[in-house]
């Protein structure tokens, strides 16, 4: 045992002096949009069973944990995420609570294998919102806003993309392939790498080589509605169908509130696919060599916990945001909201009726965004 | 200010690589061709190039440095890597193999012990099959190995299999084909999507 105490692990690292300043900064101007979207903060344990992120993130995820042993034997993990937990709460502690549920939360996970050479980090700050009890496009498009909203307070208007997919189109036309698990998986990685040549060839016995050909390049493209479009004159079986709706009736919105420049459609986007259940998203912002974060919609996860109910919901990787911040030559003062003030002018509940099917979405959300602009607190009524 | 950096493998791809990338309208002057720098812009301006060694691609690239890259496939299955695939370039096609002494038998060993330059390809290949191995991980010159009795067999790349036979050895099995793929960074692939379809187009047209 002749180690230097000087060590430190793989993967950790100190914050200390401006870019500290900068973090808590972020992480403030995060849960001060996220209040004013009417969001709680929850705090998860930081130490949890083991069988809580196998059955809220899947096996694959979890696996990534640093697991150890409690006194009576059961296995424990440092926490990989803060949605397993929440969606627990939401499940028993919070079961009986008027819907929908909105939780919001800033905290280090723990994963000790990183997924990629970029993302070294074994400790991270996720910082996200989750939205349960709801399963209305406008649900979706209030998260969508939120990420957006958090964005912008943070001078990143015009540097920043969302893309979105849904899982229904994937699962739809792996369906009417008749895949088994492994060759949807097969398929399922050809998209996920943009291989469009080894994706033909792979769709050769299925499919004539035309519609083969044309459903390859659809996955490679990501652009804006046209996407949608050459997705119906490919895609005909009805799962598919319906999924392409639901992601055009979210763009009609995002169109309507002028916001097109920063979102996209990427059919090729199939990440955890057994984890969403509905609208996926990525967030990628200019000077990160990797996404800052993800979410969607996970309706199959609070049954785990005895409660089956719709759920959507988003994370942010804070200390990744900081890099990009910080390279920009941020600090924490040039923020648009400062570390400490005030900032809730008025923190009136504003109810609506919102997301009951006479009123148009557009509508809603333009109020909701032009209150939003003056800081003022909006909670939306959404139908379950 | 280019739109776009590529990395590109060092090496035995190198020449094929510029040249395919030259047609696809992205052509590096001859000039600075023959200097020793290791960072050229292209004629137009739009393109920049960094040339690293090929292990070195997929980490410039993953991190966002570079948006894409030019690399072998050996070297993606090695690394393990989470990058963008779109294109398969035909350029440096080879095989990933397991070689042996002609002569020698491996079915009739308890324990195989491999050397190679590709300790992760060939674990996998092995730990498919149920085969105990030892891997003895080199940097170069593996087709030694056996002949001096360091391995039973190895590992490695092969283009025409003259090193092989000149050593002794013999092909056994072909572990997987390898030729140069354009690979494209997560991020970059959403952020430049403009710049990067433009080249995976023109790419694709010069293959």
């Amino acid at each position: 045992m002749t180690e230097p105490l000087s060590r430190i692990p793989t993967g950790m690292r100190y914050y200390f002096g401006q870019e500290a300043r900068l973090r808590r900064t972020v992480e403030q101007t995060g849960m001060t949009v996220f209040d004013g979207w009417s969001y709680e903060e929850i705090t998860t344990p930081t130490v949890d069973y083991y069988s809580l992120f196998e059955h809220g993130m899947g096996r694959a995820e979890a696996h990534r944990a640093f697991r150890f042993t409690d006194n009576d034997g059961s296995l424990l993990a440092l926490r990989p995420d803060v949605t397993s937990a929440a969606a627990r709460a939401a499940a028993t502690l919070f079961a009986d609570r008027e819907r929908p549920l909105r939780l919001c939360y800033a905290a280090p996970v723990f994963r000790q294998q990183p997924q990629s050479h970029a993302e070294w980090r074994r400790e991270s700050t996720q910082i996200g919102c989750e939205l349960i009890g709801a399963n209305t496009s406008v649900a979706d498009l209030e998260v969508l806003m939120i990420v957006s909203e958090f964005l912008r307070r943070l001078n990143l208007e015009g540097d920043y993309a969302i893309t979105l997919n849904d899982v229904g189109i994937f699962n739809g036309v792996a369906e009417r392939l008749g895949l088994n698990p492994t060759l949807r998986e097969e398929m399922r990685q050809l998209i996920d790498v943009r291989n469009a040549a080894d994706l033909e060839r792979f769709l050769k016995p299925y499919t004539s080589a035309g519609e083969g050909q044309a459903f390859a390049q659809l996955v490679q493209l990501s652009g804006k509605r046209e996407t949608l479009e050459l997705a119906r004159s490919v895609i005909s079986n009805e799962q598919s169908r319906e999924a392409i709706d639901r992601l055009e009736s979210l763009w009609n919105v995002v169109d309507s509130l002028g916001l097109t420049d920063c979102f996209e459609i990427d059919l090729g986007d199939v990440a955890r696919l057994d984890y969403y259940t509905g609208l996926t998203f990525k967030i990628y912002v200019k000077g990160a060599g990797y996404r800052v974060g993800s979410g969607g919609r996970y309706d199959g996860l609070t049954a785990s916990f005895g409660k089956a109910e719709p759920a959507v919901g988003f994370v942010v990787d804070l200390d990744a945001l900081t890099d990009v911040l910080r390279l920009r030559s941020m600090d924490a003062s040039t923020l648009a909201l400062p570390a400490g003030s005030p900032v809730l002018r008025a923190s009136v509940a504003d109810e609506k009726p919102f997301g009951e099917s006479p009123v148009n979405p557009s509508d809603v959300f333009e109020e909701a965004l032009q209150k939003r602009a003056q800081d003022e607190r909006v909670s939306l009524k959404l139908a379950r | 200010m280019p739109e776009l950096t590529i990395a590109v493998a060092k090496g035995r791809l190198q020449d094929e690589a510029l040249a395919l990338l030259a047609a696809a309208g992205a052509g590096v002057s001859s000039q600075d061709l023959s200097s020793r720098r290791l960072a050229v812009e292209d004629e137009s301006g739009r393109y920049r190039f960094i040339f690293v060694k090929p292990g070195d691609v997929p980490v410039y690239v993953e991190h966002g440095i570079a948006d894409c890259g030019v690399v072998g496939r050996d070297v993606l299955l090695e690394s393990g890597t989470d990058l963008l695939q779109p294109l398969t370039l035909e350029i440096g096609r080879c095989r990933i193999v397991v070689a042996a002494r002609t002569g020698v038998n491996l079915n009739e060993l308890g324990m195989l012990r491999v050397a190679t330059k590709y300790p992760h390809i060939a674990a996998t290949h092995f730990g498919a099959r149920g085969r105990p191995v030892e891997i003895i991980e080199l940097s170069g010159s593996v087709e030694l190995a056996p002949g001096l009795g360091l391995a039973d067999c190895i590992v490695d790349l092969v283009q025409s299999g003259r090193t092989l036979r000149e050593n002794g050895l013999k092909e056994i099995e072909v572990i997987d084909e390898s030729t140069g793929r354009l690979v494209v960074n997560r991020a970059s692939y959403q952020l430049k999507a403009k710049a990067i379809a433009a080249l995976i187009s023109n790419l694709r047209s010069e293959i």
